[in-house]
């Protein structure tokens, strides 16, 4: 059946999915009851701009709907926890798989190795969508809480988010295929992911690392404020082209790899 | 003759390490043929690149008439796999496996499985991180059997079984063959291959070292001889003959193995004052212990 590895990997992740996704909606939920409680307290806004809130993902006034998630969920919390996830499962499906032994039961049923890859793929994108479902639906609950979003930006952020998380997870899984390590896939995933946030997030306030900007998918997804601003086209295509630079990168390595 | 599996030249190197070298093997339809190897020879390796999981180096392997690393899946969907370190995933249970796999490979014959699970005695209803190793491996021969495939790749199958566990999967193997499966059983075990095993390969250090029936390896087998003469003998005159090597010599005592003619080793031994002679045939247990030693330079022992 087509989806029987997806189905697999979706079981063997149920657990972690599970808390993660929880554990996030749950942080998501405290933070959008808590706003009216800050909305007034103007003093907030200062502490955008400085260096300091820059690393920590806040850009714009606090107070506002849109600085008070981004400061909160988009800038930091929301897109690491979607990096734990896609990278930690791109780490495990192929290079971590493999290190266990039972990657080589599957690779030797009667389904090609590329659809092997695009099944676990698969299940890479419904853990993200899970996810971000998730916080979707606690961000939205929000509304009845003066957090005035635009559903249609919180949908449009939440699916750049995902894209983002499966970018770094396939780079993570043709990292592993490649290095045949998990420890090598998510020393590799992880640090591109965390320069890429540094980037994202200090290029607001340290003006030599801004054109480094356009390197970092954090800004193409939700650092560069698209919770206010909304999602652009361009934003959308920079990550579905590196998404499909890396799925195609991640089928060859794969069907290169030897396995155990 | 159409080979089930064939090899040719297969080489697989990892950096600068040598795996197998330049292996050449053709297994006939319808026998078991066992892959003999002390650890790490290369056993697994050479499996794992006839199941296609890794790509060889130098060299091809025809598996049921097709290219393995063309064909891999038209390969699989006719082979049945066990590999040397089985691992199957902790938390699900035999019975979760079992299912899984049937539905991955699809248009399996449910009481056919129902048939091996009884007859194996499975724990099927714990998770596998429950079980004994053999109740693992066990399930694992369900994986590589469950589709009665035309060819079974089991790398260490009785790996852990107990003796009732290992003589039903040798009923079994007999029964598969005796449907026209034809088997590539690997092992480090003597005992274990002779029993089921129609030939024999044995790999050392990635090399083919010697490929024959027992019976042939057991007529190939050198004569072990003990001599004692009256007085201590320089024994470089018997290892100058052709087939003979001197294995120890203590004073007037010489030990030699003769793979040769025994005609100029006797009249050598009679022109110095022989006491006492006894000669026997190495055991196979010999004989392999001596395959395992022997550098892989050594020429290839074949017969047809």
């Amino acid at each position: 059946m087509l989806t029987n590895v997806t189905r697999l990997d979706l079981r063997l992740r149920r657990r972690s999915t599970i808390w993660y996704a929880a554990g996030m909606a749950l942080y998501a939920l405290v933070v959008v009851v808590l706003y009216p409680s800050f909305r007034h307290q103007t003093s907030l806004n200062g502490l955008s701009g400085s260096t300091a809130a820059a690393l920590f993902g806040i850009t714009g006034p606090l107070t506002s709907p849109g600085g008070w998630l981004n400061a909160n969920i988009y800038g930091n919390f929301f897109p690491l926890i979607m990096l734990l996830l896609t990278v930690g499962y791109g780490a495990a499906a192929v290079a971590g798989q493999d290190e266990d032994g039972t990657l080589g039961l599957v690779a030797a049923l009667p389904i090609r190795r590329r659809g092997i890859l695009f099944q676990k793929a698969g299940a890479m994108a419904v853990q993200a969508l899970l996810l971000a479902t998730a916080v979707a639906i606690c961000v939205l609950v929000g509304r009845g809480f003066e957090l005035s979003i635009s559903p249609a930006d919180t949908i449009a952020v939440s699916a750049a988010v995902v894209l983002m998380g499966l970018d770094f997870g396939l780079i993570t899984m043709v990292v592993g295929a490649v290095a045949g390590r998990r420890g090598t896939a998510l020393g590799a995933g992880a640090g591109l992911a965390a320069a890429s946030y540094l980037v994202s997030s200090l290029a607001s306030t340290i003006s030599g690392i801004r054109p480094a900007r356009y390197l970092s998918l954090l800004y193409w997804s939700a650092g560069n404020d698209q919770i206010s601003r909304g999602v652009s086209a361009a934003d959308f295509a920079a990550l579905f082209a590196v998404g499909l630079a890396a799925l195609v990168a991640a089928v060859v390595a794969f069907g290169r790899a030897d396995l155990s | 003759m159409a080979y089930v599996i064939e090899t040719c030249g297969l080489t697989k190197r990892y950096g600068g390490v040598t795996a197998v070298s330049d292996l050449s093997l053709r297994v006939e339809a319808g026998r078991v043929f066992g892959f003999l190897g002390p650890n790490g020879a290369g056993k697994s390796t050479t499996i794992r690149m006839l199941m296609a999981l890794q790509r060889p180096t130098e060299g091809r392997a025809t598996v049921l008439g097709l290219d393995v690393a063309a064909d891999s899946v038209a390969v699989h969907r006719r082979v049945g796999y066990l590999p040397g370190d089985l691992e199957l995933y902790p938390r699900m249970t035999g019975r979760e496996h079992v299912d899984w796999f049937a539905r991955s490979r699809g248009g399996v014959d449910g009481s056919f499985i129902s048939g091996l699970l009884e007859r194996f005695a499975v724990v099927a209803d714990r998770p596998v991180r429950e079980l004994s190793k053999g109740n693992r491996q066990k399930i694992g021969l369900i994986l590589a059997f469950m589709h009665k495939p035309e060819l079974l790749v089991l790398d260490e199958p009785t790996s852990g079984l107990d003796p009732l566990m290992q003589h039903e999967f040798e009923n079994l193997l007999r029964e598969m063959t005796g449907e026209g499966s034809t088997v590539f059983l690997s092992s480090h075990e003597l005992d274990e291959v002779q029993r089921v095993a129609d030939r024999i390969a044995i790999i050392r250090e990635g090399r083919l070292v010697a490929e024959d029936t027992v019976e042939g390896l057991r007529r190939a087998a050198p004569q072990r001889m003990e001599v004692r003469f009256a007085r201590p003998v320089d024994p470089a005159g018997l290892q100058a003959l052709a087939g003979v090597t001197v294995t120890a010599t203590d004073g007037p005592r010489v030990a030699l193995d003769v793979t040769g003619e025994i005609g100029p080793v006797l009249r050598l031994i009679a022109s110095h004052d022989p006491v006492d002679l006894t000669c026997r045939p190495a055991d196979l247990d010999e004989l392999f212990l001596d395959f395992y030693r022997q550098p892989p330079e050594k020429e290839v022992s074949h017969a047809d």
